[in-house]
């Protein structure tokens, strides 16, 4: 499995982090020096960001769906990198905050032998953790390649396993996601395999004989869903990656500086008249006393350009650190926008789908990534008839398949008896009143003038008109009684209405 | 092959465009109630940063200079609540089949997470100065903190309808308000507290104070948009989700509903998908308008409901 490493190492490198704060806190306190508490404190947020990531990949695992989250846990990955990115560019903010301060203010490091021995350390974890993690983020992109694979070789096996599967979710009355179950990840069962432990010897009869019966409508296949995991906790392990490079760089500018310090610094040592031109010039709160008769003898601390070194070095790399979090920014909030996954084409899907024998026409399609690899679609599909539906839905289903989309709720539409030539209309469309919540109505460019009448009847007032119909010609909601009398001829309506879209 | 445009601004130059975009951008900000006040509050307190930020590069006064840059941390979250204020109102295109209207939820959701940081920041500068109580020179930060203060209750009258039961980019952009009000407050307290009773330690007692406000303040507006972006059932209904389904299977010729999902795309907009199992006789059409039916009662506008037909 690959969850349980990423947890084995997010607990490794989150309980090294952590001790490493509690080193950081107590050797401030021994050597009283505030720079090394600060540098704790972004210690401390390095853990934070840690049990952001643990979290996420903790409550990712619960992939059951439950009433609240019928889709699962899943989303916890992307949320867990976006809360990282979010706190690695509020951390960059608040370093070029520091920073700035320093330019103003300069400060000698005091105790530079300190600074250099926990500096070392902390970079050693660091690297450590670089090491943990930057195998796993290069690592997640083979997940994609075997869901490949198994896309073209297992598509009769994705049928097989989706029969069996649908055969539990019948006795199920309450099977609130089964599918779901399988969609979000089901770890226990063997990918390309039926498993069967799960379904019982009574249920098994029904089962076998129903699956040749059963209109399958969609399953996701097995194999997708483990790969799928992995491209989701690649986003969060990214998130986690990017925290540890910035805190790398952060240990590695301290020991650069103090190293620097070290060697060029000539300081003030105590007991000797010297003056310090570098701090207190600008400053009035600090008045340091220059005494404008200076000796000959008397020392001038050191070359003033080492002090502005520090705050150079962090503008640096808050502009690499700002560099390499965008993307991750980008791609989890694209996520949770309910982006079109980037792989699909909705032009070429819309038309794939218009083509297929069968369809009328396709309204309402919205195709969002619920993460990683796990794309969910929706639309509604009009056709002829409901005799002729399941044929179309299956082949609906099969080209939904082949995109890569797994999860797909199609909801059928049948031409009224009378206005079959009205394709490019919703037959369930809301009123207008609805119309600018998203609904495919308002798109509707041409519309018959008869059917203002209709845009007056608010949403919540809706009657159901079926009762008042004979069976032969059912009336939908959207249209009032009167026009299933009227025999005129509509113009045919070939075009989708691409801005239904 | 005879051009498919007889628009002739197709062919303009690229430059003019970006001018248009702005301006287009600017006439949107406007146009509406909530993003126009944010607007203006972001230029007040841009202003008032800058005329910190000089005053203390002045007055060489370093609490000052990090006041100011506390109050351009906050201009980027308001600007956050603008810019999704704005975007929420794109239309919908091919990567975006549901439009943009997400953003806003996003923007109450960095703007939470923001509020955070900044209440961790405050905390650990609070313990910092509690453990070497720097030099704070009060009778330059009173007359300032009293005018962000004017400030920030300007921005609290002027967003309180947006406060409550609205989108969540508002409420994330009041809640930062609100936190920035706390914070002025409290260096005005803890500055009365230096002069009056010479208590040091009352700056950052103060500020560990205000950071716990901030941090348990923000944790509603947290819930509320991870539980969106999380694509949890809508809360509001939570309770009349199980009657639907009763009514729904009670509809003739339906076996089963299966796979329900309800999720909210942002603040009352609900979306729902769900699987009927029917019998091989059953209305399809019938049993497709009466669930639309049912679900639009409680709210549920945009429904796909997907009909197997058990062969039996």
């Amino acid at each position: 499995m690959a969850c349980a490493p990423n947890r084995v190492r997010l607990l490794c490198m989150l309980s090294l982090t952590f001790g490493f704060f509690i080193v950081e806190v107590v050797v401030s306190r021994v050597t009283s020096s505030l720079a090394m508490l600060s540098d704790s404190f972004h210690m401390l947020s390095d853990v934070i960001a840690l049990v952001v990531a643990l979290v996420a990949v903790r409550f990712a695992e619960q992939t059951q769906s439950t009433n609240k989250n019928t889709f699962g846990w899943i989303r916890a990955e992307v949320m867990g990198a976006l809360v990282n990115a979010v706190f690695l560019t509020a951390l960059c903010f608040t370093i070029i905050l520091e920073a700035i301060e320093r330019f103003t203010e300069p400060h000698e490091i005091e105790k530079p032998e300190v600074v250099i021995g926990v500096g070392a350390a902390g970079l050693l974890v660091n690297l450590f953790g670089l090491c943990l993690f930057h195998g796993h983020a290069g690592g997640g992109g083979h997940g994609h390649s075997h869901g490949g694979h198994g896309h073209s070789h297992g598509g009769h096996k994705k049928h097989k396993n989706g029969k069996v599967r649908r055969c539990e979710t019948l006795e199920d009355s309450r099977s609130a996601g089964e599918e779901t179950n399988n969609l979000v990840g089901n770890q226990n069962n063997s990918p390309n395999g039926v498993n069967p432990d799960r379904t019982t010897a009574g249920k098994s009869e029904m089962c076998h004989s129903d699956s040749l019966d059963l209109q399958i409508n969609g399953s996701a296949p097995y194999e997708e869903l483990e790969n799928g995991h992995d491209s989701a906790s690649q986003l969060n392990m990214r998130g986690v990656f990017l925290h540890v490079l910035g805190d790398a760089l952060g240990s590695v500018i301290v020991v650069i500086n103090a190293i620097i310090f070290i060697l060029v610094w000539n300081p003030c040592k105590p007991g000797e008249v010297c003056e310090n031109p570098c701090v207190g010039q600008h400053c009035a709160d600090h008045s340091l006393n220059i005494s404008s008769e200076v000796t000959e003898g008397a020392k001038i601390a050191g070359p003033c350009w080492v002090l502005y070194l520090d705050p150079t070095l962090c503008v640096i790399m808050v502009c690499i650190l700002l560099y390499t979090t965008y993307p991750l920014l980008k791609e989890s909030a694209l996520i949770l926008l309910q982006t079109v996954p980037k792989q699909i084409d909705m032009h070429q899907l819309n038309a794939g789908l218009r083509k297929l024998e069968g369809v009328l026409a396709v309204h309402e399609l919205h195709i969002w990534q619920l993460a990683g690899s796990r794309i969910i679609a929706t639309a509604h599909i009009k056709c002829h008839d409901p005799t002729s539906y399941m044929d179309v839905a299956k082949r609906i289903k099969d080209f939904f398949h082949d995109e890569g989309i797994h999860a797909t709720t199609i909801q059928p539409e049948f031409v009224t008896m009378n206005s079959d030539s009205r394709t490019s209309l919703c037959e369930l469309s809301c009123r207008t009143q609805c119309a600018p919540k998203l609904c495919c109505g308002a798109a509707d460019a041409v519309k018959p003038p008869d059917e203002a009448v209709d845009a007056k009847i608010s949403c919540e007032a809706k009657t159901p008109t079926v009762t008042s119909t004979s069976a032969t010609s059912l009336e939908i909601i959207s249209e009032s009684v009167e026009e299933t009398s009227r025999p005129e001829s509509i113009v045919i309506m070939t075009r989708e209405v691409e801005s239904s879209l | 092959m005879l051009p498919l445009s007889i628009k002739d601004d197709e062919y303009k130059p690229a430059k003019f465009n970006l001018f248009v975009k702005l301006s287009g951008w600017f006439r949107s900000i406007l146009a509406d109630k909530t993003s126009r006040n944010l607007f203006f509050f972001l230029c007040l307190n841009l202003s008032f940063a800058f005329v910190e930020l000089l005053y203390g590069i002045w007055s060489n006064s370093l609490g000052l200079i990090s006041d100011s840059f506390h109050m351009f941390f906050d201009c980027t979250a308001l600007l956050a609540g603008l810019a999704a204020s704005v975007i929420s109102r794109w239309r919908s295109n091919d990567s975006f089949s549901y439009g943009y209207v997400r953003a806003e939820v996003i923007a109450g959701f960095v703007n939470g997470l923001f509020l955070i940081f900044t209440a961790f920041f405050i905390f650990s500068e609070g313990v910092e100065r509690a453990l070497e109580p720097p030099d704070v020179h009060h009778e330059r930060l009173l007359p300032v903190s009293i005018a962000g203060l004017l400030v920030n209750l300007v921005g609290i009258f002027v967003f309180q309808h947006g406060g409550h039961g609205h989108s969540h980019g508002g409420e994330g952009v009041f809640l930062h308000i609100v936190a920035d009000t706390l914070g002025s407050v409290g260096v005005i307290i803890s500055a009365i507290l230096m002069q009056k009773y010479d208590l040091m330690i009352a700056d950052p007692i103060c500020s560990m104070l205000i950071s716990i406000l901030i941090g348990v303040s923000v944790v509603p507006l947290l819930r509320e948009s991870i539980g969106i972006l999380m694509q949890r059932t809508p809360p509001s209904l939570d309770q009349t989700l199980p009657e639907c389904y009763q009514r729904v299977q009670q509809l003739q010729g339906v076996y089963n509903l299966q796979e329900p999902h309800f999720w909210t795309l942002c603040t009352d907009v609900y979306i729902g998908t769900l699987k009927l199992l029917v019998a091989p006789d059953a209305d399809s059409r019938w049993i497709l308008s009466q669930t639309h039916n049912i679900f639009t009662q409680v709210g549920v506008r945009q429904l796909y409901v997907q009909i197997d037909v058990a062969a039996m």
